[in-house]
Parts: structure tokens; C-alpha cells; sequence
């Protein structure tokens, strides 16, 4: 009985899955009368049970050791399959912060999808993502992970084409699905490599492998280069970032998740490999160099947005470029926390804009405007949400940014460098979103902008709450960094990058002396982030070009080559048929003929023979 | 005399049979020429008895077997050239080429 609700955690997903099932029957064509909601109903119910049973089991598993689950999946010869579990405090509390965020988003969606029909599909494809996830956190096998993230991917493809009958959906959720498809594949060329090397598919055993492995460096940099591609695409960073883009064409309250922990899948799984990631240095300065590239790219592209939506998703991907810098330089701990501090600050950044949106309708930063003295619960928790997100002491992201600058301050310092801009950039970004929505004058679309209903308020409130309780919980679970070992010139300059980023902006966008819209000089420059440096074109004059015109020419060669020199039998068959009819001329004697020509001809054939013989 | 000259004869004359049966345009003048080619393979059957037979002449029998078929099919030969005058009255072979592809 000691240790029953940890013993039972592998549960977790299966209530996600059986809510997942249970929604299908109130799709519009199986009950006709009574419409979806019980769906919704039931899966936030089954979310809630998830989440009593895993925060049950974190108290269980609180400071105790990791313990170990393994079932048999498959055993074919000598390969032998087995779904590891993994129980420890670290699962189990991304477990408790998965399904909270689930019933958040679950909560927020009974309003937000207040006047929408599909409400089966949408509350089966969330439970799928709490399921996937959950699996995922659980699980402790590189295998396992993977299908898991196919499942996902397969997931986000359905869950952005909710709303299908919308163009630009359609373009969006494809996009988002062949984007990520392609990083699984190379995770799954990794995958497929790893297994011959270690002997293990398993996290635990694949750490002691690295420890003590002496492969060849050639084949620990491309194993490990594969082994980040997955993530890589997963969490939307260069060059694999525009489908993140898009994918704000789907439904908020899914963009939640997705903005939060649908994209730390993918760290998650990149923080569990770090060990075998640690073989090949050239596999971590690129994780470095991709994590950096990303992190200050889009923190500019997220200044340069007038899509409110579109302006978070890139602050996301700059996130996860320094969850990328963390896993480079060996600081899983801190990319965890990292995670966790930046998934609760992201998703009340995210309900607070979505609130606004349904209420206002309009998704462009340049309609906005006023809303502060109308909608105070909605700016309050932008606020709480944004100074959470950026090094705002003495709040959640603050801790982790600071940790892991004073990580990177002996080794990389010019990583320290990369992190204090794109704080300031995110605070730049959020600052002027914030300004944009709440500040200034009303605009024609804002005059009339209720606050949000309770559903939509409860769970951004909830979450605000959270969000200000996240030092103290850091505190109690001794995570905080101890202040005296700090160093404090980084610590002032990432204040400082927040002070100056956020002042910066709020100079510029309440200040009615500078000409809103406001126009960059060169104008270029504006245009380059504002078009997210052209990737849809870049994407459209290489990759997609390439698998264009080669898939035409082959499609070419199978319609006229291949098929064509089958073709030409038939026809030559046909054609022969066609011209050898005209010897039957009707003309006896032209029988007569041949027949004398036939006999005369076998004549000769047997007596060539005999030529030689003749003599005169 | 020698085998080779009757041989030859038959041979020629089998050689204008064949051209007058290929290149006559009047139906009798091919049955006509059938039987050129017909005694041109009497007189081989001839020679050959006379020359390597001369005991059994068995070549003298089958030239009067051939003489005698020779007649029947000339007659039926006839007959048929008749019945396709009445119906199509011309005996022009030209015109009977109506049994093409």
C-alpha cells in the first residue's frame, strides 16, 4: 500500500487514452442530438484524475530512487523489445506538470470552444497529446520515445487541421507534419545506428555506455548529428522553425500545449540522450551553434511580428534554442528546469493572448490597443506570464537563466553573451506585445473587448497563481541556486538585458512622438525578420524545389520509359498485325506465288548444303 | 541422249507454267497453265523411267496416274471457273480479290 499510486503511474497515459476514446462517440455524426460537449466534460475529468494520480505519485516518489518498470513488447530471435518505465521524481513531475497544463488547456478550451461543433476531435486529439506525452515522459527507452513522437507529429498534424476548411490550415498543419517527419526520420536513422553500438535502446544503460565507449569519432558525430535532427525539428529550431509559424493557424487552446510542452518533446528527448550526445564535441558545438543561431534569430523575428499568435511562437523557438545551449554544454538539470520554469510562464502568455483574441476577434498587434483598463485579469497575467518568462527576479525563469549563465560563465562565455540578448529581445518582444494590446489608445477593433468568461479566466488565473508560487516551490525543493556562489556580474547583466529590453520598448511603443506604425530604416531589414528571414521561399527555391522536379522526373521516366517500353511491345504487336494482314491481298495467284517462292525457298535451304559439292 | 536435257525441258516448262499461273489475268489461261506444269512433270517422270528405271518403268505409271488426275481437275477446274462466270460474269482474276484482309 506504501507505494501504491507510484507502482501504478504507467496508468497515467492509459487515462488520457481511455478519454480519448470515450470522446469519439459525440462527434456530430454518431449523436445527432444532443451536441459534443460531455466530451469535453468527460476528458477534463479523466485529466483531473491523472493529475490527483500523479501528484499522489510525486509525493510517493519525492527524494526516494529512481525505480525501474520493464514489459515485454517484442521478442523476435535475438532482438528483444521492452517498454522501460521509468519512476522518479523527475518523470513524475513532468507527469504532474503535463497533466496540469492538459486540464488548463482543457478548461480554457470549454470556453474558448464555446461556439465551435467539433468538439469530439479537438478534446480526442488533446487527450492524445496528454497521453503521447505522459508515454513519453514515462518511458526510459530511445525506441519507445520515438514512437511516441511519431505518434505526436501525427498528432500536431491533425490537431493544427482542425479546421479544415481554412486554406491556410491545410498549408499549415501539412507543413508542420512533413517538417518534423523529416527530423523523426533522421532521429529514426540514429535510433536504428544506436542499437548496434550500445546493445541498448535504454536511457539508463545507454548513459553507462557513453561513459565508457571509445567509438569512432567519425561515427559518434553522425550518430549523434542524427540523434539531434529529431529534436531539432521537433523544437522548431533553424532551419526546421517555419511550421511552428503555421502552426498557429490552429485552435488557441491547443497552441497551449503545443507552445509549452508539445515542443520540449522533443527537448526532453534531447536531454535524455545527453550522454550519448557528450561523445562527439563537433555534435555539441553544432547544438550550441543551432541553439544560439535559433535563440537570437527568432527573438528578432518575434520583435518584428504583428501576429500576436505568430510573435510567441518564436519566442518558443528561442526557448528552445537555449534548452539546446544547456543540453551542449551538459547541464541537463538546469535545461529541465529550464523547461518546467518556461512551460508555465509560455502557457499564461498564451491564455492571456488567447482570452484576448476571442474577445476581440482580430489577431493584428496593430489593431490593438487600450485594453489595460477593460481587461486587468488578462494584462495582469501577461504580465505575470512575461516577467516569468524573461530573468525578472524574483520570478520562475529568472533562476534558471541565471543558473545556467553561471554554468556557462567559465566555459562559454560568449554563450553568457548569446543568453543575456536574447533576453533581452524576449523582454523587448513581450514588453512591446504587451504595450501593443494593453497600452495606448483604443483602436476601433478594442473599443469593446470584454473580459473573458470564467473558463477562459479560471485557469489563466490558476496559472498566475502557479506562476508566482514558482520560486517559493523552487526554494522548498532546494533547486534554487545558492546566491553566494552566483556570479554577479551575470546575474546584473541579465537584469539589466530585461531592464533595458523592456524599457527600450515601452519607450517606443507608448510614446506617441514616434510615428506608429513604426517603419525600420533601411526598410529591408524590417521586411527580413518581419517574413521570418524568407524561409517559406527559402524552403520553396531548395528542399521543395529539389523533391519537385525530381519526383517529376521520375514520374516522367515511369510515364514515358518505363511504361513506354511496354507500351511499344503492344503497339509494335499491334502494328505488325495491322501491316502483315495486306499479304492476305485476295489475289489467288499472289497465293500461287508465295506458294512457289515458299517451296523454292525450302528448296534451298536444303540444298545450300550441297553447294559447295557442285562440280562442272 | 542424256537425262539432263528431258530434265531441263520439264524444268522450263514448269518455269512458263509457273509465270503464265502467276501473271494471267484470264482464268483458263491459269488452268491452261496448270497443265504445262502438270506435263512438264510428266516429261521428268518420263526421263527418269526411261533413264534410271528402265526395267520397271514405274515413272510410265505415275504419268498416266498424273494424265488422268490432270484430266479430272482440269474438268472441276472448269467447273468452278463456270460457276464463277455466272456470277460475277467475268472470268478476269483481277476481279476476284474479294477475300482480302
Amino acid at each position: 500500500m506504501e507505494a501504491s499510486f507510484s507502482q501504478t503511474i504507467w496508468i497515467v497515459p492509459l487515462y488520457a487514452l481511455i478519454g480519448a476514446i470515450l470522446a469519439i462517440p459525440w462527434s456530430p455524426g454518431i449523436i445527432r442530438r444532443t451536441g459534443p460537449r460531455p466530451s469535453g466534460y468527460l476528458n477534463t475529468l479523466m485529466t483531473f484524475a491523472a493529475l490527483v494520480h500523479s501528484i499522489f505519485a510525486l509525493r510517493e516518489t519525492w527524494q526516494q530512487p529512481a525505480k525501474y518498470l520493464s514489459f515485454q513488447w517484442l521478442h523476435a530471435a535475438d532482438l528483444n523489445i521492452a517498454f522501460d518505465v521509468e519512476i522518479s521524481s523527475v518523470t513524475v513531475g513532468a507527469l504532474v506538470l503535463i497533466t496540469g497544463l492538459n486540464l488548463a488547456a482543457q478548461i480554457y478550451a470549454i470556453g474558448y470552444m464555446e461556439m465551435d461543433w467539433g468538439w469530439a476531435r479537438f478534446f480526442s486529439l488533446l487527450a492524445l497529446f496528454e497521453a503521447g506525452m505522459s508515454t513519453l515522459v514515462l518511458c526510459n527507452s530511445l525506441f519507445f520515445s520515438y514512437v511516441v513522437l511519431e505518434i505526436l507529429t501525427l498528432g500536431t498534424y491533425l490537431l493544427i487541421g482542425l479546421w479544415f476548411n481554412q486554406s491556410l490550415v491545410v498549408t499549415g498543419a501539412r507543413d508542420a507534419f512533413l517538417t518534423k517527419r523529416v527530423g523523426d526520420l533522421i532521429l529514426l536513422m540514429g535510433v536504428v545506428a544506436l542499437l548496434p553500438l550500445a546493445g541498448t535502446w535504454n536511457y539508463s544503460e545507454l548513459a553507462d555506455w557513453a561513459r565508457t565507449t571509445d567509438i569512432d569519432p567519425t561515427v559518434a558525430t553522425l550518430l549523434c548529428l542524427a540523434l539531434i535532427a529529431g529534436p531539432l525539428g521537433k523544437c522548431a529550431q533553424f532551419p526546421l522553425h517555419l511550421w511552428l509559424d503555421e502552426a498557429m493557424e490552429g485552435p488557441m487552446p491547443g497552441t497551449i500545449l503545443r507552445n509549452t510542452i508539445v515542443v520540449s518533446t522533443g527537448a526532453w528527448v534531447l536531454i535524455k540522450l545527453q550522454p550519448v550526445l557528450a561523445l562527439s564535441s563537433f555534435a555539441t558545438n553544432f547544438m550550441m551553434v543551432v541553439g544560439a543561431t535559433t535563440a537570437i534569430g527568432a527573438g528578432l523575428i518575434a520583435i518584428a511580428q504583428i501576429d500576436i499568435k505568430r510573435s510567441l511562437s518564436y519566442s518558443v523557438s528561442a526557448y528552445m534554442g537555449l534548452v539546446f545551449i544547456a543540453v551542449a554544454t551538459q547541464q541537463d538539470i538546469t535545461a529541465l528546469k529550464l523547461l518546467f520554469t518556461y512551460a508555465i510562464a509560455m502557457s499564461l502568455l498564451v491564455m492571456s493572448v488567447g482570452g484576448v483574441v476571442l474577445n476581440t476577434i482580430t489577431q493584428d498587434l496593430t489593431q490593438y490597443g487600450g485594453l489595460w483598463s477593460r481587461r486587468p485579469i488578462s494584462g495582469i497575467s501577461y504580465l505575470v506570464g512575461a516577467a516569468s518568462l524573461v530573468a525578472f527576479p524574483p520570478l520562475g525563469c529568472f533562476w534558471t537563466l541565471t543558473e545556467m549563465a553561471d554554468n556557462l560563465w567559465q566555459t562559454h562565455p560568449w554563450l553568457v553573451a548569446v543568453l543575456v540578448i536574447v533576453n533581452g529581445l524576449t523582454a523587448f518582444s513581450l514588453t512591446r506585445e504587451f504595450v501593443m494590446i494593453f497600452g495606448g489608445s483604443e483602436k476601433p477593433m478594442t473599443v469593446r473587448s470584454p473580459e473573458g468568461l470564467w473558463a477562459l479566466v479560471l485557469p489563466m488565473t490558476f496559472g498566475m497563481g502557479f506562476a508566482l508560487h514558482v520560486p517559493i516551490l523552487l526554494q522548498r525543493w532546494n533547486l534554487l541556486p545558492s546566491w553566494s556562489q552566483l556570479n554577479s556580474t551575470v546575474v546584473l547583466s541579465l537584469i539589466a538585458s530585461t531592464l533595458i529590453g523592456a524599457s527600450a520598448s515601452a519607450f517606443i511603443y507608448l510614446n506617441d512622438k514616434i510615428a506608429k506604425p513604426i517603419v525600420l530604416q533601411p526598410k529591408a531589414v524590417q521586411d527580413f525578420f518581419a517574413y521570418d528571414l524568407y524561409t517559406a521561399q527559402l524552403y520553396r527555391v531548395t528542399i521543395v524545389l529539389v523533391v519537385g522536379l525530381v519526383s517529376r522526373l521520375i514520374s516522367w521516366c515511369d510515364r514515358y520509359l518505363v511504361d513506354g517500353v511496354i507500351n511499344f511491345v503492344g503497339l509494335a504487336t499491334v502494328f505488325s498485325g495491322e501491316s502483315l494482314k495486306y499479304n492476305v491481298s485476295g489475289q489467288s495467284q499472289f497465293y500461287f506465288l508465295s506458294i512457289v517462292l515458299g517451296v523454292i525457298l525450302f528448296i534451298g535451304i536444303l540444298c545450300f548444303p550441297l553447294i559447295p559439292q557442285l562440280s562442272f | 541422249m542424256q537425262l539432263e536435257y528431258f530434265l531441263l525441258l520439264g524444268a522450263a516448262l514448269f518455269c512458263i507454267g509457273i509465270y503464265g499461273l502467276v501473271t494471267s489475268r484470264n482464268a483458263v489461261r491459269v488452268l491452261m497453265s496448270i497443265e504445262l506444269m502438270l506435263n512438264a512433270v510428266n516429261i521428268n517422270l518420263m526421263g527418269f523411267s526411261n533413264f534410271l528405271d528402265a526395267g520397271e518403268i514405274k515413272g510410265q505409271i505415275f504419268t498416266v496416274f498424273v494424265i488422268t488426275v490432270a484430266a479430272a481437275e482440269a474438268a472441276v477446274g472448269l467447273a468452278i471457273v463456270l460457276a464463277i462466270y455466272r456470277n460475277r460474269d467475268t472470268i478476269d482474276m483481277e476481279q476476284f480479290n474479294l477475300l482480302k484482309w
